[in-house]
């Protein structure tokens, strides 16, 4: 393996880290899901260098699994953006509160 | 084979209930009376029929009624002479009374319901005589006491009547507490609750147990036969239609009490302080009943004291040993007083519901026949020479003084007075309902369908003292020879005659004092002492003071501390913390999304933080 193991953990927990700055600080809702969206990355991105670090297959088939998982994952989370901005006119998240207590 | 008909005598009264109770409510009036007397008749004959099993002790069980560890409860059945007696009684009293009442409620709306209970009473009390098991007696006590209870509440719309009926409830079911404490001691002691087992065993019992055991029965069947200290409910049970009295307050159910201290005769019989106790509670009960009795206003309410006092002979029956004396003036008993409510109930009827005795009168020339049959009620209560009365009440007092010892000299000499008062109070009704002044008329003459079922029982009044005619006046002591239970001592014919003579003598003078007395037409008795007799020594007021009011005091003291602090102040103080809890983390809820998932991020942090302590250590 010609990167080393340690650069590429360290670049997915920079990428994860960034992530999830995304969904923690940003108000738009499509912002908050390319957050998630990075972080999914940054996790398979940790499976795929385990795996050629350890010369093993499954890690590379738990990044293919990741990613069918994360594209059905948006495209549902996708629909309900647009279902929100088409009933609520806005996908502004700190405009949703109806959970308040 | 023909034992398991037996079940028969209980199941006929059983069936006419449930044939009223389901079908009744399409049956004419007649026909509800119609099936109600038949099935009691049809049950009176069954035991004659099935009479030769009597003699050799049939027991039969039908199945278990319930099973759990050593205990077993056979519905069980016992036909020796003495249940089949006693059955005979309350089946041919009853069907008298279920005719009489045909009659008598012949314009009340809510018949089906009378015959209903009344045929369910029948049932019951044929299960307590006819049991062999103290659980399967007990279902049958209560029974009684139940059906009791809603008949003295027949008019119910009346509060009075209804707080009676309740009266009698709880009064008897004070006592039941009691008896259901022997109940259950005497199975832990034999491990059974056949009555046969128990009394075979009774031998074995240590004295001091025996004795308790016995009381504790004692207290049961004062209750139900309202003896003192629970009698006060059946003055007030007169509430009821006057059938329900001559049938469950006068001649059936207030006996079972002395039928089971008969039943279990050789268990109580081994403890003579609890015989003591027994003859005197008796003894202490007819004075007492007769002393009230004596200043009655009410025609009911003096039967009703009459009754007491009557029972109250049977008691000493049973505390002087002779089950026989017990019986026998039980069932000649059952035959006048029964005699004597019908008699009040036709002479209410009369006037028009009019039960003031200084209101009645001249019954005599109203209707001779009623007088007659009053007459010879009354006759064999007040004790007259050679009516049934007097040979049963003789029978009880004779084994008494032959038990020769002073505390049993001591309450047959009670008796004596007590039978001198019974004579007073029984002559002065028939007086008073003689006497020869205004009257209110009421609904035209009596129905003769009220009249004819007393003429048995009037008969029966004047001769049923040949059931059990002493040797001394030439009998054959029938019943004695039939029953085979204790009669107690034997007295020398000498005492025999002089009681017979006493007695006499005792009747004469009570009949010249009450005709003295009431030869004008008498006035009401008034004053403080005459008061006091009449309210029955004022028990009422007793029990009021000495247990309703302190336990309503510590109620309302429980209710003052520990209840409202249990049950309002500590559940507000909970209420309250809870809420304020509640309201401080609701602040938590902010409802957006990125509250949430940064309280998820630092939860993730916190977790992996001390993962990473504990890796590091």
């Amino acid at each position: 393996m010609i990167v080393p193991l340690g650069h590429v953990l360290l670049f997915a927990g920079l990428l994860f880290v960034a992530g999830l700055a995304a969904v923690l600080l940003r108000r738009n809702l499509i912002m908050i899901l390319i957050g998630v969206e990075i972080m999914l990355n940054a996790v398979g991105l940790v499976l795929v260098g385990a795996s050629a670090y350890w010369r093993h297959p499954s890690g590379q088939l738990f990044a293919l699994l990741l990613m069918a998982v994360a594209a059905a994952e948006i495209s549902i989370a996708l629909a309900l953006v647009v279902y929100l901005k088409r009933s609520r006119g806005t996908i502004d998240v700190n405009r949703f509160d109806g959970m308040k207590g | 084979m023909m034992g398991e008909l037996l079940f028969l005598i209980p199941m006929l009264p059983l069936c006419g209930a449930l044939i009223i109770m389901f079908a009744g409510g399409r049956m004419s009036r007649k026909l509800l009376a119609a099936v109600a007397s038949f099935s009691v008749i049809a049950s009176a004959l069954t035991i004659l029929w099935l009479w030769p099993l009597a003699a050799p002790q049939t027991r039969v069980s039908l199945f278990d009624w319930f099973e759990a560890g050593a205990l077993r409860v056979p519905v069980e059945i016992l036909f020796s002479p003495l249940s089949a007696a006693m059955a005979l009684m309350v089946t041919g009293v009853s069907a008298l009374i279920h005719l009489y009442a045909a009659s008598y409620l012949h314009n009340d709306p809510d018949v089906r319901r009378f015959f209903a209970l009344f045929n369910l009473f029948v049932f019951a009390m044929l299960i307590i005589v006819l049991a062999d098991n103290l659980l399967l007696l007990f279902l049958g006590w209560e029974g009684v006491g139940f059906c009791s209870y809603a008949l003295i509440g027949y008019w119910y719309r009346n509060p009075g009547f209804a707080a009676a009926g309740r009266k009698a409830f709880l009064v008897t079911r004070a006592a039941d507490v009691l008896f259901v404490i022997a109940l259950l001691w005497l199975f832990r002691l034999t491990g059974s609750l056949s009555i046969a087992t128990i009394n075979q065993q009774a031998t074995s019992l240590p004295a001091g147990t025996l004795t308790i055991v016995a009381l504790l029965l004692l207290a049961g069947a004062c209750g139900k036969s309202a003896q003192l200290p629970f009698s006060s409910w059946l003055p007030d049970a007169m509430a009821g239609p006057t059938p329900v009295s001559a049938l469950i307050h006068a001649a059936t159910m207030v006996t079972a009490g002395v039928y089971l201290l008969c039943r279990l005769f050789p268990l109580i019989s081994l403890s003579p302080t609890a015989l003591a106790v027994i003859g005197l509670v008796g003894t202490a009960t007819a004075f007492y009943g007769a002393s009230c009795a004596l200043v009655q206003r009410d025609i009911k309410r003096l039967l009703a004291y009459s009754t007491i006092s009557q029972v109250g002979y049977m008691f000493l029956a049973v505390g002087a040993g002779t089950v026989t004396g017990a019986m026998f003036h039980l069932i000649t008993h059952a035959f006048f007083k029964a005699l004597l409510f019908m008699v009040a109930g036709a002479v209410i009827h009369l006037a028009a519901g009019e039960q003031d005795l200084f209101r009645l009168g001249q019954l005599q020339k109203r209707a001779p026949l009623l007088f007659w049959l009053l007459l010879a009620g009354a006759l064999a209560l007040a004790g007259m020479p050679l009516t049934a009365g007097v040979f049963s009440k003789d029978a009880i007092l004779v084994a008494c003084f032959a038990l020769n010892s002073p505390w049993w000299t001591g309450l047959g000499v009670v008796g004596l007075i007590t039978a001198f008062l019974t004579a007073l109070y029984a002559l002065r009704l028939v007086y008073l309902l003689a006497a020869d002044r205004d009257v209110t008329i009421g609904h035209g003459p009596v129905p003769r369908g009220m009249i004819w079922p007393l003429l048995p029982l009037g008969l029966l009044a004047l001769v049923g003292g040949q059931l059990n005619l002493p040797e001394v006046w030439g009998g054959g002591t029938a019943l004695q020879r039939w029953l085979q239970t204790p009669s107690g001592g034997v007295g020398t014919h000498a005492v025999e005659w002089g009681l017979a003579i006493v007695t006499l003598l005792l009747f004469v003078a009570a009949w010249l004092g009450v005709r003295y007395r009431f030869r004008a037409v008498p006035m009401p008795p008034g004053g403080g002492v005459a008061a006091f007799f009449t309210d029955g020594w004022k028990i009422d007021a007793l029990v009021r003071n000495a247990v309703s009011k302190p336990y309503e005091a510590t109620g309302r003291l429980l209710d003052g501390f520990p209840e409202r602090w249990y049950t309002a102040v500590l559940p507000d103080w909970l209420g309250r913390l809870c809420q304020s809890a509640g309201r401080y983390f609701r602040t938590f809820t902010s409802g957006y999304v990125t509250h949430y998932l940064s309280g998820m991020a630092w939860g993730t942090f916190l977790l992996l933080a001390i993962l990473l302590i504990g890796l590091l250590r």
